[in-house]
């Protein structure tokens, strides 16, 4: 079994269009799945969907083996944790460490360890300095920081980040970005729902939604090879991947495709 | 907008930053009590030295307690002037002719309109606004030619009259300053863990403290941000050409509602984004949960509440006697 299963997952708000519609998917743990598509794909519902804040109009989640509902959902949400698009509407506590501990005081932490744990990822986010200050002085990227590490504090081990760089500046972005490929380096499961090409392009796997549909799910290499999912889905390939897909398949040109792929991939 | 200041709280570390917020808010329960049950001006005067004296103990700055007392000063003498006029018993003090003729209503529009021109360019208009007083009164008493509009009459003072206006007065003040000594030296956030905990024993009754204590906190974290959308939101209203500080009541009211329901439908929205992030964070209203904030009672709490105890105890024992 992997580590999380979807399975025939369907969601509509209102019982007539399907938001989700028949999504089967399995993730495995320590993967990197970045989640692409159009506005109202329904990239966010499914994200929601996992952390049980919206319930299911038919279909099962499995989050560790363990079917996602109303009474499971307090333990699930222990292994899992989502960081949101708008850091100021995230952020609970009235200082840094509060927010940091808002999480282990609803999991009834004891107060020792967690001032411990406060620290240690306080340090691990790069906000141990911060610790007494209030939101209105931090910027947007230190404060999806300090989310990260209030769900670092809970333990859990997958993260969903639901376009949580779209509202930052380039280099809180970048940042950012950076932060979570150390989390994926320690082995938590990253789930990465976002809008730049480049930031997926650092996933294992990207799934590309469609109208509330899997439109397709596989490898980054090879996804990124089939030129016809990005125009279907209005998304743009970085330019180095459209000129390599638009060259003749030949040997003359394979040196130039590798070049372009392997600066895509690492950029 | 940034640097918005929640309440009157001042970073310090004298005696009153050191106490539990629970025992400062018994305190001061307990000595606002104790100074409603005083009977007596003598009584409270020595009620506002030994306040005077706690100030200088807890080396809190005087001025700052004078600058909280601000918003209620137009209060205060309003108080002052209806307690002195409508008392009328004891001796006489003071007993003034007064007319009302043709020229005194006459000087009396003068000065309402130069009070109006002259409180737009000068900055202390509550100076402004006391000379105007003055001068009415003047008015009233000096000029005494021209036409009667009404039959002369006489302004009188009465020695009850000024005790009264004295006591209601000095108690308002020491009450504000009770209480400002409370929001100077404690911050918003223990200020409602202390209310809390100590309405923690309502429970029984159905109340939870504890939502009540989380919603409070949330308002004010969410002060300075709401504030800052307000202030976006009036660009943008203001670049559309909707202009917030001048034309009639009825344009201004209108300006407000523009400004008043894309700031609800944003906070609506944001509540609800709000109540996913703390609920995939496991927050369940209700359920139990531990606190890394501590409120600790010490040697000096036990002290402090002694001392509001017997404070309110003396006081009682003044009323019995």
């Amino acid at each position: 079994m992997s580590y999380i299963e979807v399975k025939e997952l369907s969601y509509s708000y209102n019982n007539k269009t399907n938001v989700l519609e028949d999504i089967s998917i399995n993730i495995e743990k320590g993967e990197w799945i970045a989640i692409l598509g159009h506005n109202g794909s329904g990239k966010s519902t499914l994200a929601k969907a996992l952390v049980g804040l919206l319930e299911p109009a038919t279909g099962e989640i499995f989050i560790d083996g363990t079917l996602l509902n109303e009474d499971s959902a307090f333990e699930v949400r222990k292994k899992i944790g989502i960081v949101f698009q708008n850091p100021d509407n995230q952020f609970v506590g009235v200082t840094v460490r509060d927010d940091i501990a808002f999480g282990m005081e609803n999991l009834c932490v004891p107060r020792e360890e967690m001032l411990e744990k406060i620290k240690f990822f306080a340090k691990k986010v790069n906000m141990l300095d911060s610790l007494d200050k209030e939101p209105a002085n931090l910027s947007g990227g230190q404060k999806q920081r300090v989310a990260i590490a209030g769900i670092l504090a809970m333990q859990s081990d997958i993260i969903i980040f639901d376009e949580a760089t779209s509202m930052l500046d380039p280099f809180s972005r970048e940042e950012l970005v950076k932060y979570i490929k150390t989390l994926h380096k320690d082995g938590l499961t990253i789930i990465m729902i976002t809008h730049e090409i480049n930031e997926a392009l650092l996933a294992d796997r990207i799934l590309v939604m469609n109208k509330g549909k899997v439109y397709a799910f596989e490898e980054t290499e090879v996804i990124m090879k089939k030129k016809e999912v990005f125009t279907d889905n209005h998304l743009e390939l970085p330019v180095a991947l459209d000129l390599a897909n638009s060259l003749e398949e030949n040997e003359s040109h394979k040196e130039i495709r590798d070049k372009l792929w392997e600066y895509a991939l690492i950029k | 907008m940034k640097n918005i200041i929640i309440g009157q709280y001042i970073p310090g570390k004298g005696l009153f930053y050191r106490l539990d917020p629970r025992t400062k808010i018994v305190s001061v329960l307990f000595i606002m009590i104790a100074v409603f049950l005083l009977q007596t001006i003598e009584q409270l005067l020595i009620a506002l030295g030994v306040a005077i004296i706690m100030l200088l103990i807890g080396r809190i700055s005087i001025i700052k307690v004078l600058k909280g007392l601000k918003p209620i000063l137009v209060l205060l003498i309003f108080t002052f002037i209806f307690q002195i006029m409508l008392n009328r018993e004891g001796v006489m003090i003071v007993n003034q002719e007064m007319q009302l003729t043709i020229f005194t209503a006459l000087f009396l529009l003068l000065a309402l309109i130069i009070w109006r021109i002259l409180s737009r360019y000068i900055r202390y208009r509550f100076l402004l606004f006391l000379a105007f007083v003055a001068s009415i009164f003047l008015i009233l008493v000096y000029v005494d030619f021209g036409y009667p509009l009404v039959n002369s009459f006489s302004f009188k003072i009465y020695e009850q009259g000024l005790r009264m206006s004295a006591f209601v007065v000095v108690r308002l003040l020491i009450i504000i300053t009770l209480s400002t000594v409370l929001t100077l030296t404690t911050k918003p956030t223990d200020l409602t863990q202390g209310l809390e905990k100590l309405m923690h024993p309502l429970k029984k009754i159905g109340f939870d403290s504890e939502s009540f204590a989380l919603i409070i906190s949330i308002s004010l974290r969410y002060i300075p941000t709401i504030f800052d959308e307000a202030n976006k939101i009036m660009l943008a209203q203001a670049s559309r050409g909707a202009d917030f500080s001048e034309g009639k009541l009825k344009d201004k009211l209108k300006q407000v509602i523009s400004l008043l329901v894309p700031m609800f439908i944003i906070a609506f929205m944001r509540s609800e984004e709000l109540a996913n992030a703390m609920e995939s964070r496991n927050f369940v209203p209700g359920e139990k949960r531990t606190r890394i904030y501590e409120l600790v009672f010490s040697y000096r709490d036990v002290l402090a509440t002694t001392i509001s105890v017997l404070i309110l105890a003396g006081a009682i024992v003044l009323k019995v006697i």
